[in-house]
Parts: C-alpha cells; sequence; structure tokens
C-alpha cells in the first residue's frame, strides 16, 4: 500500500498537473491559430463590452432567458458546478498537500461546508444521469461519451466522500480517489469538459457577434 | 467544620495532582490538537510508549529535537517542551508551522521506512 500511495500521490500526481495545465495551454493556443487561419474577421468585431456583458449574463443564476426557461435545470446546473470547482480548489486536506509540496496555500472551506459541496456534486451528476436517461430530446442527443464524462466527474467526490468518511475500505478509496482525480484532470482539456475554459470564449464571441453586428442580445 | 474544608481542600489537591501526573507520555493515546485553531481532523492516533517500543526508535530527540544555529544538536532533547512552544500556526523561517513539523516528523519518517500510517485517516482515525 505504501508504494501505490506514494506512486499516486507522486509521480503520477506531477503528471495529470502538468497534462491538466500544458493540455489547457495547448487548447487555447490551438484555438487562437485556428481562428487567424480560418476566420480572422472575427477580431474586427470582438468587443470587451459585449464579451462581458454575455458573460456576466450568463453566469448569473436566471440572468438569461434560457436560464429563467427551466429554474430546477438552472438551480442544479448552477450548485452543481459552484461545488464542482470550489469545494476541490478549497478543500483543507488539498491545501494541507499542496502546502508540504510545493509551500503553496491559501484560505480553505471548514470541512462540513466541503462535505455538503460533495453531496450537491453527487446529488447533480445523478440528476444529470436520469435527465439523460429519461427526457427523451436530451436522450436523441446523447452518446456513450456523456456517460462516460459524467462518470469521470462524479468518481472524484463519490470516492472523496467515502474516504472522508471512513465508513469502509479507508485505504482503497483514498487511492481510488487520487486517481479518479486525475483522470478528471487529464480529462479536462481533451474531452467536451474543456468547455470549462471554452464556455468562457463561446459566450465573448456570441456576446460580441450579437452586440456588434446583430445589434441584439444573447441571453 | 474546619476539619471537614481541610480535608476536602487537600482531597482535591491530591487529586489535582494525580491529575497532572497521570497526563505523562505514558498514557498518550492521540496528539493533543487543542493548540490548532478550529481543528477539522480528528485527533491523530499516537501511543507514545507502545509506537516508539514497535518502531524501535531509540533516542527521544528523533523528535524531541534541540537546534542550535540551525544545527540539530546530538544528545540533547526536548520533551519537556510541547512541539506548539517553538513551532506556531504559521511557518517563520527554517521552523515549519505545527501541522508541517507533525507531518514531515509522522509520515516522513513513515514513507522513509514503508511502515506506518502515511494516508490522512489512517492517522487522524474517526
Ligand atoms: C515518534 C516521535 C516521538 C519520540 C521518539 C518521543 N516522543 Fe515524546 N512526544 C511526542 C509527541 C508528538 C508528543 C506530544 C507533544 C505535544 O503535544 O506538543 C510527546 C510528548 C511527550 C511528553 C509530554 C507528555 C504529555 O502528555 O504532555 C513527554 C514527557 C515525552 N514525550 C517524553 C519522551 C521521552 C522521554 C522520549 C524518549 C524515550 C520520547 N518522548 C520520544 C513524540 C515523540
Ligand atoms: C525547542 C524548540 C523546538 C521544539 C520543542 C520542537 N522543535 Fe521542531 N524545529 C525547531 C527549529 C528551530 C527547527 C528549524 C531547524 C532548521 O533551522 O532547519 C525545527 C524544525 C523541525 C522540522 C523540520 C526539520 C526536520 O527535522 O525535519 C520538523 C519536522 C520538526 N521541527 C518537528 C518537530 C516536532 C514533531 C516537535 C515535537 C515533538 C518539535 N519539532 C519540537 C525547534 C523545535
Ligand atoms: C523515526 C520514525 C518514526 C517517527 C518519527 C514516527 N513514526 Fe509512527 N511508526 C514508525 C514505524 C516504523 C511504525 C511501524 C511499527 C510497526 O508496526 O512495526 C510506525 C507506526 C505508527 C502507527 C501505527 C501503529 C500501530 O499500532 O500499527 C501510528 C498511528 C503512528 N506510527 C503514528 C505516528 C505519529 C502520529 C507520529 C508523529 C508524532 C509518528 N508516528 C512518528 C516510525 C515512526
Ligand atoms: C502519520 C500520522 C499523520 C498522517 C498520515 C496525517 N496527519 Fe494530519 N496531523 C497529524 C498530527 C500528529 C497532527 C497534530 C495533532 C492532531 O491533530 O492530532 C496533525 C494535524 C493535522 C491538521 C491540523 C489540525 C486539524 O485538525 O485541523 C490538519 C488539517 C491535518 N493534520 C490534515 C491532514 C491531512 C489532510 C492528511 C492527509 C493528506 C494528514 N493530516 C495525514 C498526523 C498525521
Amino acid at each position: 500500500m505504501h508504494d501505490i500511495y506514494s506512486f499516486v500521490s507522486g509521480p503520477l500526481a506531477w503528471v495529470a498537473f502538468i497534462a491538466f495545465f500544458a493540455g489547457i495551454m495547448y487548447r487555447l493556443i490551438d484555438m487562437i491559430v485556428q481562428v487567424i487561419k480560418k476566420e480572422p474577421f472575427i477580431f474586427t468585431y470582438m468587443s470587451l463590452k459585449y464579451s462581458l456583458r454575455s458573460i456576466i449574463h450568463w453566469i448569473t443564476p436566471f440572468g438569461t432567458l434560457n436560464w429563467r426557461r427551466n429554474p430546477i435545470l438552472t438551480i442544479v446546473t448552477f450548485a452543481f458546478h459552484i461545488s464542482l470547482i470550489l469545494s476541490p480548489i478549497f478543500l483543507l486536506s488539498h491545501v494541507t498537500l499542496w502546502d508540504e509540496a510545493w509551500n503553496i496555500s491559501w484560505w480553505t472551506l471548514p470541512d462540513g461546508v466541503a462535505d455538503i459541496m460533495a453531496l450537491i456534486v453527487i446529488a447533480g451528476s445523478l440528476f444529470f444521469l436520469i435527465r439523460r436517461l429519461t427526457q427523451r430530446e436530451v436522450k436523441f442527443v446523447t452518446s456513450t461519451s456523456d456517460y462516460v464524462i459524467l462518470a469521470i466527474v462524479a468518481a472524484p467526490f463519490v470516492t472523496g466522500f467515502l474516504a472522508y468518511h471512513q465508513f469502509f475500505g479507508y485505504p482503497i478509496f483514498v487511492i481510488l480517489h487520487i486517481l479518479a482525480g486525475e483522470i478528471m484532470l487529464v480529462a479536462i482539456p481533451f474531452t467536451r469538459l474543456s468547455h470549462m475554459i471554452f464556455s468562457l470564449f463561446t459566450r465573448a464571441y456570441m456576446g460580441s457577434e450579437f452586440g456588434v453586428i446583430r445589434k441584439s442580445k444573447d441571453y | 467544620m474546619k476539619k471537614g474544608i481541610i480535608a476536602i481542600v487537600a482531597v482535591l489537591f491530591v487529586s489535582a495532582f494525580l491529575l497532572i501526573t497521570a497526563h505523562s507520555q505514558e498514557d498518550m493515546k492521540v496528539v493533543d490538537r487543542s493548540v490548532f485553531k478550529n481543528p477539522q481532523k480528528f485527533s491523530s492516533v499516537f501511543k507514545h510508549e507502545e509506537h516508539n517500543e514497535k518502531a524501535k526508535i531509540e533516542e527521544c530527540n528523533e523528535c524531541h529535537h534541540v537546534y542550535e544555529d540551525g544545527k540539530l544538536v546530538d544528545g540533547e532533547s526536548s520533551e519537556d517542551r510541547r512541539c506548539s512552544d517553538c513551532h506556531k500556526l504559521e511557518s517563520s523561517g527554517r521552523e515549519p508551522s505545527l501541522v508541517k513539523a507533525y507531518h514531515t516528523n509522522c509520515k516522513g519518517c513513515h514513507q522513509k521506512n514503508k511502515k506506518g500510517p502515511v494516508m490522512c485517516g489512517e492517522c487522524h482515525v474517526r
């Protein structure tokens, strides 16, 4: 168990973090190169004002027509994404480890709050799963990869929750938790989870096109 | 009446004395975490005597160390002081913060020897 733990929390963690950050850089540079090559005219109407206007509306709960149309989906989406992003970054246990490894540290959430956020992510994942299985219009556009991606996102939270509570098989769940987190980090730049970075640019582009060219709103 | 009061005071003194002396490393089962503000983890398991016997640690200053001018002093130990007397909640200079001092000391040795707990919940047992 010592060797496995040292491996997944040492070299493998390095690989995952490097793949995550290098992958994001690569995807961003690739995006800019593609735009310059294929559609450089986009730059002529990109507007900071309309970009921010669109982004701010879309990150505000019920800030867009679309968000208001389906209130339950909107609430779940926001609670899910906020918990998903904040809890791993501000988890005391993660910050403790980063502090020991890299001498960096910042403010942390109380463990009890992080615990609830993990439950929100797990419940949200179940909601999205059931939605994909039952809603005809969603099922129609669902492929196997959607289920795989959902599993990749839910896994670190399920294993983390089980490990934190030390219900049973503690060392196994810690190792599975670390592995699951590393898989998710690597998957973010290279799967549709890349919407973590690209959604901002999509909104900036849409906001500018609607604001400058169509003189209308995209929210 | 007076005798009664003296007897009560005497009993109080004796029990206070017993309480203080009973609190020695032989009875230690966990590491005290009361110096941490708002601790979030369960106290770390550490049966002082049993641990050091099992782990075959001879020198007290393996943990209770003394530094002078940044150098570890051989043959001197500081078991009369708490780790938290020197290690504060925040790191300062070359002195690691209290959490880091514990984790480096405890986990570091376990990792080096591939023996003893290294995962959070193996020490911070519910
Ligand atoms: C593996 C590390 C380790 C070793 C080796 C070790 N100790 Fe300790 N000891 C501790 C820790 C940790 C504490 C708790 C310190 C604190 O709370 O600040 C402690 C506390 C004590 C205390 C205070 C007990 C109390 O309840 O306040 C005494 C006395 C003590 N140790 C004596 C010794 C002696 C004597 C030796 C050598 C024979 C020794 N220790 C070896 C880790 C160690
Ligand atoms: C008398 C003060 C004092 C006490 C008591 C003390 N330390 Fe230290 N400790 C220091 C100083 C000073 C340093 C910095 C050494 C240097 O300059 O590198 C240090 C460094 C350390 C380090 C990092 C260097 C190393 O040895 O790996 C660890 C870990 C550590 N202490 C753990 C502990 C633990 C655990 C306890 C309690 C059992 C403890 N210390 C008690 C003064 C103390
Ligand atoms: C110098 C080396 C060393 C240091 C320092 C050390 N340990 Fe250990 N520890 C060991 C070894 C070796 C074992 C395995 C003993 C065995 O089971 O053979 C062990 C085992 C343990 C165990 C499991 C005990 C059991 O009964 O299986 C716990 C809990 C533990 N250590 C806690 C701590 C804590 C807490 C600290 C810091 C205060 C600490 N250790 C510091 C060497 C060390
Ligand atoms: C070898 C034993 C050991 C392991 C493994 C260990 N710790 Fe600790 N930890 C301690 C000791 C000893 C203390 C100081 C006293 C206490 O809390 O009982 C401590 C204190 C802490 C504290 C500060 C006090 C509190 O409750 O908030 C945090 C936070 C912490 N540990 C987090 C972790 C995390 C996260 C992990 C896993 C990544 C971990 N520890 C693994 C021994 C250990």
